[in-house]
């Protein structure tokens, strides 16, 4: 049965609608609002001269069309899955290594963990030119690190070989995630009751058997969720990339950001890129949902 | 057929059924600023100097405007180069755009057919001094048969060397391909390449290998048989070890440091190195780009441009005419290291005594622009990929060429 609504309770509601109406109207303005012009803007021809006050006519899905019969297209989609891949496997193990590490009292523990974050708060900017840099055939630091230790055949031109340069900007990118990786795994590990770890050591469970059948169990939700939210972070990396190596050499490190940025801004298809950017979106909108639920179900587990 | 909706009524529909109310309100306030005080009008200006060398002269372009010209104010706003184009595309969605801009010539390919840009044809004709520009420059201005801006002014491309370099090897300057090809590999040694140009995947990587084409006697609709012969010869010269691999990753800016620290014997540059060259340790001289079948250099520079829709052009264009006039142009070019675009100043000030400017001077005439029609960012783009894959050797100059004029006809003949 409902209950009657009394005076006061809808004064309640009503309150509650005041309290959210900021945030509604702001997440109207900057978040429906583009999205809706996005989408229309992908199903019109729209150029730099409908921009002007001329007419955009509706093309129904040829922007669409366009955006799959484009060879560019798949080669971004392709270069994006194997960029997110790549990051993620090692930017996840190696947190998880590192959070380990950090998960034990040893000392400058909390001065050590705090300089490895600084990966993370660096501008996407700052540590592409330093990669840049480093990277660098002629006077980059890892060759001359090869050089100096006698590795010198290894030296490499690690950006300018489209062979190399996606797993240049690959490493760059794990270097930036691992801090993120780590700190929230370390907060998973710490959430592990230790009592568990210790009457399992008095059964006799070796320290790998612990790991294997406690941590891991313990920590698979974390891990889901920071594979997730990586998962969304990395698809959608534009400046790392953008200041790296532009897309090439040739087009070896064109991820969809690119190519997005490219169609709409360098060649001025708005329609098209409007297409090709909605369909940018739909990996880290499926992952968001998935992340949301699992959120849900979390709290209606917890609760 | 094809169902139109204008998509301002859209935006405003949209707008509306979001947040009307905070749209309007944001809007109208943005409406009410930009009016000045009675009597004088507030011209908006844009470019994209914001390098710290380029501050003074504009101001001072800005004082003598202001005081020369009564009821005249100036707001200036700089932009990052890359960002430039995309605040005035920008500004073409949201109706803030400036009243005067400075732009690159190669963005008069896709401003120039969108109907962004003032027809000054009339004001041009009165004025009547079209004849003082270089023919290059000027013509790529008028789209269309419109005259749709004014040179400010002119760059294009040539060969420094090292003199140092050239003399301990006992060469001359290059003067053919044959030449430049020989001397870069007499001149590499050690971690020193004999050439440095920039590759990079952007317009600047086209406007280095442009001028490659060109000299084999072909162009962009020529692409897959003369961009093959330009880009085997370009080819060669990795291969042989006389051109670094890294410079598909160079902008012309690396390429000068290259030159500076000696990694590079010779490098393809422009103008605008000649001030930071002349304060390096280094003795430097500067060629015409070696020639193949003809001789070519790239041209590059800026236009002034007024907005179709600007409210004050008559201002606005005594603006640009006073701009122009040698008392004001010159020191204004002078302080920015630029060379004129009008033949009438470019034999006085700095121009007549400096060799090195004066060579840059020379090659004006045969520069050519890059005056392909509004898709050609999509051809360059192609050029500069083919030229990335021959360079990085993961195609053939035959293969890539001809991938790339694909995209080329394609491009240019979507117009």
């Amino acid at each position: 049965m409902r209950r009657p609504r009394t005076a006061g309770t809808r004064g309640a509601i009503r309150t509650g609608y005041l309290f959210s109406l900021p945030g509604i109207l702001f997440l109207a303005l900057f978040l429906a609002y583009p999205l809706l012009y996005n989408a229309w803007t992908s199903v019109h021809d729209v150029g730099l001269v409908s921009l002007l006050g001329g007419s955009a006519p509706f093309d129904g899905l040829a922007n669409y069309r366009a955006t799959v019969d484009d060879p560019a297209f798949w080669h971004a989609v392709r270069v994006s899955l194997v960029f997110t891949a790549g990051s993620l496997v090692f930017q996840f193990t190696i947190g998880f290594a590192l959070a380990l590490l950090f998960a034990r009292p040893f000392p400058l523990n909390g001065l050590l963990r705090s300089l490895l974050l600084m990966a993370w708060l660096l501008p996407p900017v700052v540590s592409g030119t330093l990669f840049k840099w480093m990277l660098d055939g002629d006077s980059g630091a890892y060759n001359a690190l090869l050089r100096s230790t006698g590795l010198g055949a290894l030296a490499h031109d690690w950006l300018s070989d489209p062979g190399t340069a996606l797993g240049g900007v690959i490493f760059a990118n794990i270097w930036v995630g691992v801090p993120f990786n780590m700190l929230l795994l370390l907060v998973g590990l710490q959430g592990i009751d230790r009592e568990l770890h210790e009457a399992a050591a008095i059964d006799g469970a070796s320290a790998w058997q612990r790991f294997r059948l406690i941590t891991l169990p313990l920590m698979r939700p974390v891990s889901v969720t920071v594979l997730l939210l990586g998962l969304i972070y990395t698809f959608k990396v534009f400046d790392l990339v953008f200041v790296m190596t532009g897309g090439g050499p040739v087009d070896a490190t064109d991820v969809l950001s690119l190519y997005v940025y490219q169609v709409f801004f360098a060649y001025f298809r708005f329609g098209q890129g409007a297409a090709a950017g909605l369909l940018l979106l739909a990996v880290p909108l499926l992952a968001a949902g998935l992340y949301v639920r699992r959120l849900r179900r979390e709290e209606r587990a917890g609760a | 057929m094809s169902q139109t909706v204008g998509r301002r009524a859209f935006l405003r529909a949209a707008g509306a059924a979001g947040a009307g109310a905070a749209a309007v309100g944001l809007g109208g306030a943005l409406a009410s600023c930009g009016s000045g005080q009675k009597g004088t009008v507030t011209l908006t200006w844009w470019d994209y100097f914001t390098a710290p060398h380029f501050q003074a002269g504009s101001n001072a372009l800005i004082a003598d405007i202001e005081s020369a010209i009564p009821g005249v104010k100036i707001r200036r706003r700089a932009f990052p180069f890359a960002d430039l184009n995309t605040a005035l595309t920008l500004g073409a969605v949201s109706g803030d755009l400036p009243d005067i801009a400075i732009i690159d010539n190669v963005a008069m390919n896709s401003f120039g057919n969108s109907g962004l840009l003032a027809d000054l044809t009339d004001r041009v004709k009165a004025w009547g001094q079209a004849s003082e520009y270089y023919h290059g420059p000027w013509a790529g201005c008028q789209i269309g048969g419109k005259t749709l801006g004014i040179p400010n002014n002119s760059n294009c491309l040539a060969l420094y060397y090292n003199t140092d370099l050239l003399r301990a090897a006992g060469v001359k300057p290059p003067a053919t391909w044959d030449e430049l090809a020989d001397t870069a590999q007499r001149l590499t040694s050690g971690d020193r390449f004999g050439l440095a140009i920039s590759a990079i995947r952007t317009e600047e990587g086209t406007f280095q290998f442009l001028p490659f084409l060109w000299q084999a006697g072909g162009d962009l609709n020529t692409f897959s048989t003369y961009g093959a012969t330009a880009l085997s010869f370009l080819g060669d010269l990795v291969e042989k070890g006389s051109l670094s691999r890294s410079c598909v990753g160079w902008t012309q800016q690396d390429a000068n440091a290259r030159f500076i620290t000696g990694r590079a014997a010779m490098q393809i540059n422009g103008p605008w190195q000649v001030p930071t060259l002349k304060k390096a340790d280094l003795e430097w001289n500067v060629v015409p780009l070696p020639s193949d079948k003809t001789s070519a250099t790239c041209l590059g520079g800026e236009n002034w441009v007024l907005m179709a829709g600007g409210k004050h052009q008559d201002a606005a264009w005594e603006v640009v005419k006073y701009s122009q006039k040698p008392s004001a142009l010159v020191p204004y070019l002078e302080a920015f290291g630029d060379l004129p675009a009008r033949s009438d100043v470019a034999h006085s000030g700095t121009w007549a005594s400096d060799p090195a400017l004066e060579l840059f001077i020379s090659q004006l005439p045969i520069a050519r622009g890059r005056l392909y029609g509004a898709h050609y960012t999509d051809a360059s783009t192609a050029v500069v990929e083919a030229e990335q894959a021959v360079l990085t050797g993961s195609s053939t100059p035959g293969a890539a060429a001809a991938a790339a004029a694909t995209k080329i006809n394609r491009a240019l003949g979507r117009q």
